[in-house]
């Protein structure tokens, strides 16, 4: 289930290229400690530009947290990252996203496969509603040919299962409906289901924001456990949940013409403790946001 | 102002006024119930006198004299529905599908404007028209024919309530299948159809009760039959044209009767099937509403 080097899933379409994209991949994941790189990434809907150059990196193994008030593209920039933001009608950006080196949006990419390699969790759970639990972990592996048969599917959904914490208490009622589920368990399935499809990245996008407190620290903690096979980045607007579960931070702010830019990037500790700039600061210790 | 003026009563008039404008728009309601009153009235009063539960089961008999039942008419009207709806079906749910999952811009709107307009068609004028295109080619009149017929009658109903089904999928949800990076065809048939389905169903039972009562598009395709036809291939009866036949035969009171008796058994099943329709929607509506 971990991510082996040179078993990613971006699947280019011609196959000679894709062993070079391969063999490429597994140089450059020896090399980089960086799962994805932003580099200059401007995000515009329609005629307005959202996002303003943004820079940074996200390193692998590891929860990178973007943090910043409404309207500073935080929830922009992560969709960018797997290609979720052209799914958004006049969505488009400039700039570049590489994956291991890899151009996320060269011409060759195809984006499903991206998606299949940097997951994604929603700010509200989605489960597929007519699904068995069971059902929702399997189904999407099963259509994109990750497993085969019953007894692989059966291992699979007991190991993603476990791995987001919820096989324990869904164990014994795999075939009831993932909508009878309370908010924090859903979300969970919705991460084992990410999980399912065998990504290397996962990306959260505000994902407690519908959940009371006990489950949103079952979350945390998960995000933890997690980043210790996966590469995480986390958008919330909660400064304590970026303090508690991430090891870098990156604050986004939005300028006076609305267009949100990266004010400063760094480890957590830093950026919590020792602030740079003084937006920051005020950020942080509650002055504005 | 003080507070005192600004809440007592500003006159008794505008009590007065309200009063009159509600008594005015109940017996506009009334009045509006009058005419469904009286069809029910009339349908079970003349109805009842020649229905018994072997009148659904009996063959017909002569047309001026006494007796005989609507074996034939139900049977043909199960037939023709069911085959119309096999043919309507697929069709109606893929132009859904086509208009709102692939809108490729102006094609989704020349499609979806046709449908309209099909819908729009009076049904005489598809009678004609799958006249002029089956019963001609075959050289005779057929049950198929006719199933053609209320196919064409059902596909617009069924593309539009499955095209509504479609537009209200949550956004949250075609992303969750994005974000996966499934197919989008697999997204379609394992997610979206699944969800929707109760919604489609609807759909189908609304145009079902349409197409049971239609006459006019069974008149030059079907024809009618006075005998039990199972062949789908020749003509055959339909409860609406055994309507038509017997009710042609004014004079005679036993066929009159047998005309209201096929109407009441019509509405029974128009009624059964809308009732069926707007549960199932109601479902629907519940269980989008929880996600």
């Amino acid at each position: 289930m971990t991510a082996q080097p040179g078993t990613i899933g971006v699947r280019i379409q011609a196959p000679a290229t894709e062993i070079a994209v391969q063999r490429e991949v597994a140089t450059t994941i020896e090399q980089s400690s960086a799962a994805i790189e932003v580099h200059e990434l401007s995000a515009y809907y329609g005629a307005k530009l959202a996002v303003r150059e943004v820079t940074f990196n996200a390193r692998q193994r590891a929860v990178t947290a973007i943090i910043g008030p409404s309207g500073s593209g935080k929830s922009t920039v992560l969709r960018a990252l797997n290609r979720m933001l052209e799914v958004i009608p006049g969505a488009r950006i400039s700039g570049s996203v590489r994956f291991h080196g890899i151009d996320l949006y060269g011409a060759e990419i195809d984006p499903a496969a991206v998606r299949r390699t940097i997951g994604m969790v929603f700010q509200q759970p989605n489960p597929f509603p007519t699904m068995s639990i069971y059902d929702n972990v399997a189904a999407a592996a099963r259509f994109n040919g990750v497993i085969k048969g019953r007894q692989a599917a059966d291992d699979l959904v007991e190991a993603c299962l476990v791995r987001a914490a919820l096989w324990d208490e869904v164990k014994d009622n795999l075939g009831k409906s993932g909508a009878s589920l309370s908010g924090g368990q859903q979300q969970r399935l919705c991460i084992a289901r990410a999980l399912a499809v065998n990504p290397e990245v996962i990306l959260m996008d505000e994902p407690c924001s519908a959940l009371d407190p006990i489950a949103t620290l079952q979350i945390e903690q998960l995000a933890r456990e997690l980043a210790e096979q996966y590469s995480i980045v986390i958008v919330t607007h909660n400064m304590q949940q970026a303090a508690r579960v991430s090891d870098e931070t990156i604050f986004m702010s939005v300028d006076e013409a609305r267009a949100g830019y990266v004010v400063e990037t760094g480890s957590t500790a830093e950026i919590f403790t020792n602030p740079k700039n003084t937006i920051t600061e005020d950020y942080i210790t509650g002055r504005f946001g | 102002m003080s507070a005192e003026t600004l809440l007592r009563r500003t006159s008794a008039g505008r009590g007065r006024t309200d009063r009159i404008v509600f008594a005015l728009c109940l017996i506009a309601g009334a009045i509006a119930l009058v005419p469904l009153a009286a069809v029910l009235y009339y349908l079970l009063a003349e109805g009842l006198k020649a229905w018994s539960p072997s009148f659904l089961i009996s063959k017909p008999g002569g047309i001026t004299t006494k007796g005989g039942g609507i074996v034939n008419a139900i049977i043909g009207t199960l037939e023709m529905t069911g085959l119309g709806l096999v043919i309507a079906v697929p069709f109606g749910v893929a132009v859904a599908l086509y208009v709102v999952e692939y809108r490729a811009g102006r094609m989704a709107i020349i499609v979806r404007t046709a449908v309209d307009l099909v819908a729009g068609i009076p049904s005489i004028v598809i009678g004609l028209f799958v006249y002029s295109l089956v019963v001609l080619t075959m050289g005779h009149f057929s049950g198929l024919a006719g199933a053609i017929a209320l196919s064409l009658v059902m596909l617009p109903i069924i593309a539009r309530t499955s095209e509504e089904m479609f537009k209200i999928i949550p956004r949250r949800l075609r992303e969750g299948t994005m974000a996966l990076g499934m197919p989008r065809w697999r997204a379609l048939f394992a997610i979206y159809l699944p969800t929707v389905a109760a919604g489609i169903m609807t759909g189908i039972v609304l145009a079902v009760s349409r197409a049971v009562g239609e006459t006019a598009p069974l008149l030059f395709t079907a024809l009618g039959s006075n005998f039990v036809v199972t062949d789908i291939t020749q003509p055959m009866s339909a409860l609406p044209l055994y309507m038509f036949q017997n009710a042609q035969n004014i004079g005679f009171p036993a066929a009159r009767e047998r005309a209201w008796a096929a109407g009441l058994t019509l509405v029974a099943i128009v009624l059964i099937f809308n009732v069926l329709g707007r549960w199932l929607a109601s479902r629907t509506q519940i269980r989008l509403l929880q996600r």
